[in-house]
């Protein structure tokens, strides 16, 4: 090896270790194997995260209004308050439990007027049973303006069979998730039965099956606006929710804060609302990071371990060196830079193994799962350069704890006990 | 010339040994005073166990005195902390040892370069030219680049001398230097140091057994039990 001269504590460093070939590179292959398997972790965990996320973002609204309301609704005074006797009451003429947007067309152009909202798409919910032959199961029914909930949900992107334009032509058309045509066994063009909460039948026809890969969508089923207010006893101006996509997505805290303002309805933001699932996608992470950790740190033990063999066979050259003239702090240096440079060889392997595995992965076909919140048919590994060097960085602080014990150590070493020792 | 390069005044060391809970301590050299001046050849004899090698330790300042005070080219070394003595060693001391304590991962070059970059205070190519200097008058011109087991005894050992002498040191200190050698390699060690002595005035400490090698030089101080037992002019 002809390396410069130049740092004679780096030259002796990196001799020692390359002088003892078979201990430094299974102490190599520690580190190497931890940080792959740290980024291919942190990849699929990523990846899952951020598809989830991404796909979201993509056919979910960034922000849903609802019919309840931010602050309580005032009571009414039904007597003047100048007279003896005051008597104050609340309507009660909520319809069941259900809170409605009323007025919607009203509210909708307060919302537009906001120039970060790209669109506001009206939509009704209800609770139905479909019936299919012999087939019955409940089904969240949504009414809603065709044309302007593609823009939100991508239907027409997402079409299993049919046709997604069919829908608004078709006044009593039904268009199916993925999930509730595979369990009702509906098809295109099939006429199926709807039961609305209050037990009035209704008969519709099937334009078109959809499937977006999340499985909280895939299980609803959409009608026009109309006949979902029909079904479940709207008036035509009273919606359930609002969605709303952001022009700039970061901003749709904003857009909610401000709607909620204005129009006194609650504001909630996919965040709020996907809360839940990203905290679950949060904790498997952290045990999956649990668990990468301790390989981590077993690696960490061979670093220690190459370099405790180290110092105490170079016990004779450490006392030269003092002997020489070299100061505590740079034995202790020598070492330190043993241990960085394991760490940041084994961190080189790992990270190029830790993309050829995720390579891989991705590359593997997958038998798709309806447990999971997203449904694909393949694994969806993150690749983001940031993985790497977090795993990197990770090892290399590992790698330098565990160096710390053994440097110290080589520091203390006494010359005069160890030149005396050797007659 | 006349103030002592080396000076130990009633200088004592103890060792303390723990055997369990119970200290055992073992003095060493009871109380030692001692003068060599610059350019002198001095040899130290005695019996294994005597205090020889503890003698030279402390004057190389690689161990401390228990008490009494030890000066070195008119600097108290005794009082020194081990930073600063790492310095000294470095930049006056040249040591010689029994074994010839090559590092050996690195050639001849590079172990004779590495008290010269050990401070820094040598850029490399300056630190190159000159170890291949030393390594040439030491009659070492086509080893260079061998590492230590691919040279003899004797050429270790030549070497290592290359090494002490390569910062310029005030004294060379040398421990049994020919002990682990044949006759042969030993007399061209002996020889090596004569000669620096007589060229160049180089101040030279040996601890010796060889009653030959200690004959050679100009003093010889005898120690026994820790105590300087005689102490001769040669020449």
């Amino acid at each position: 090896m002809t390396v410069k001269f130049n740092y004679p504590l780096a030259m002796i460093a990196f001799r020692q270790l390359f002088n003892r070939k078979r201990q430094t590179f299974l102490t190599l292959l520690g580190i190497s194997v931890g940080v792959m398997v740290l980024i291919t972790a942190v990849s699929l965990m990523d990846g899952l995260l951020q598809s989830f996320i991404q796909k979201i973002v993509e056919i979910a609204p960034h922000v849903i209004v609802s019919g309840e309301k931010v602050k309580p609704t005032v009571p009414d005074q039904l007597v003047d308050s100048d007279s003896s006797t005051q008597v104050r009451m609340i309507k009660n003429v909520s319809r069941s439990d259900q809170e409605v947007i009323k007025n919607y067309p009203r509210v909708e152009t307060l919302i537009k007027s906001d120039s970060l909202v790209e669109l506001v798409s009206p939509s009704v919910s209800i609770d139905v049973i479909g019936m299919f032959g012999t087939v019955s199961q409940p089904i969240q029914l949504f009414g809603i303006i065709p044309s302007l909930e593609n823009g939100i949900e991508k239907f027409s992107q997402n079409m299993v069979s049919g046709k997604f334009d069919e829908l608004e032509k078709t006044p009593d058309g039904i268009l199916l998730g993925s999930t509730v045509a595979k369990d009702l066994t509906a098809k295109t063009e099939d006429r199926m039965q709807l039961v609305s909460p209050s037990g009035k039948v209704y008969s519709v026809r099937v334009v078109g099956i959809f499937m977006t890969g999340i499985n909280d969508i895939d299980d609803n089923c959409y009608v026009n606006m109309r006949l979902g207010q029909n079904i479940g006893g709207f008036s035509p101006d009273e919606t359930s929710n609002l969605y709303i996509r952001v022009k700039d997505l970061p901003k749709d805290g904003i857009v909610a804060r401000t709607i909620e303002q204005v129009t006194n309805y609650k504001a909630e933001t996919w965040e709020q609302k996907a809360a839940s699932v990203v905290a679950l996608f949060k904790m498997m992470s952290g045990i999956v990071y649990f668990l990468v950790f301790f390989v981590i740190l077993v690696a960490g033990f061979g670093v220690a371990n190459v370099l405790i063999t180290n110092v105490l066979e170079k016990a004779r050259d450490i006392a030269i060196m003092k002997s020489l003239g070299f100061k505590r702090s740079e034995i202790t240096l020598i070492y330190m830079l043993q241990g960085t440079m394991v760490a940041l060889v084994g961190a080189a392997i790992g990270c190029l193994l830790g993309f050829v595995m995720i390579e891989i992965l991705s590359s593997i076909p997958m038998v798709s799962s309806s447990a999971s919140a997203i449904r694909t048919d393949r694994l969806l590994m993150g690749k983001n350069p940031v993985y790497f060097v977090a795993a990197s960085l990770f090892a290399l602080i590992v790698s330098l704890i565990a160096a710390v014990g053994p440097s110290r150590n080589a520091a203390k070493v006494n010359p005069v006990e160890i030149l005396r020792g050797e007659r | 010339m006349d103030d002592p390069i080396i000076k130990l005044e009633h200088v004592s060391k103890e060792l303390i040994m723990k055997n369990g809970r119970e200290e055992i301590v073992t003095t060493i050299l009871p109380d030692i005073s001692l003068d060599i001046r610059r350019g002198e050849f001095t040899s130290i004899t005695g019996p294994s166990g005597s205090g020889k090698t503890t003698l030279l330790y402390l004057i190389g300042g690689l161990d401390k005195p228990t008490s009494g005070n030890a000066f070195l080219d008119g600097e108290e070394i005794s009082s020194m902390d081990e930073e600063q003595l790492a310095e000294i060693r470095n930049a006056k001391l040249g040591f010689v040892y029994q074994f010839h304590f090559l590092l050996p991962e690195f050639n001849a070059l590079e172990n004779v370069m590495m008290p010269m970059l050990a401070r820094g205070r040598v850029p490399v190519n300056e630190a190159k030219k000159r170890a291949a200097e030393l390594l040439t008058q030491l009659g070492l011109p086509d080893k260079l680049h061998n590492k230590p087991n691919q040279l003899s005894g004797g050429q270790q050992q030549r070497v290592a001398v290359a090494r002490a002498l390569a910062n310029n040191p005030i004294v060379i200190l040398a421990d049994e230097p020919t002990g682990n050698l044949d006759s042969k390699s030993a007399e061209v060690i002996y020889r090596l140091f004569t000669k620096l002595n007589e060229e160049t005035g180089q101040t030279i400490v040996v601890v010796t057994h060889d009653e030959h090698f200690a004959s050679e030089t100009k003093r010889l101080v005898h120690i026994l039990d820790g105590q300087i037992d005689s102490d001769k002019k040669l020449r």
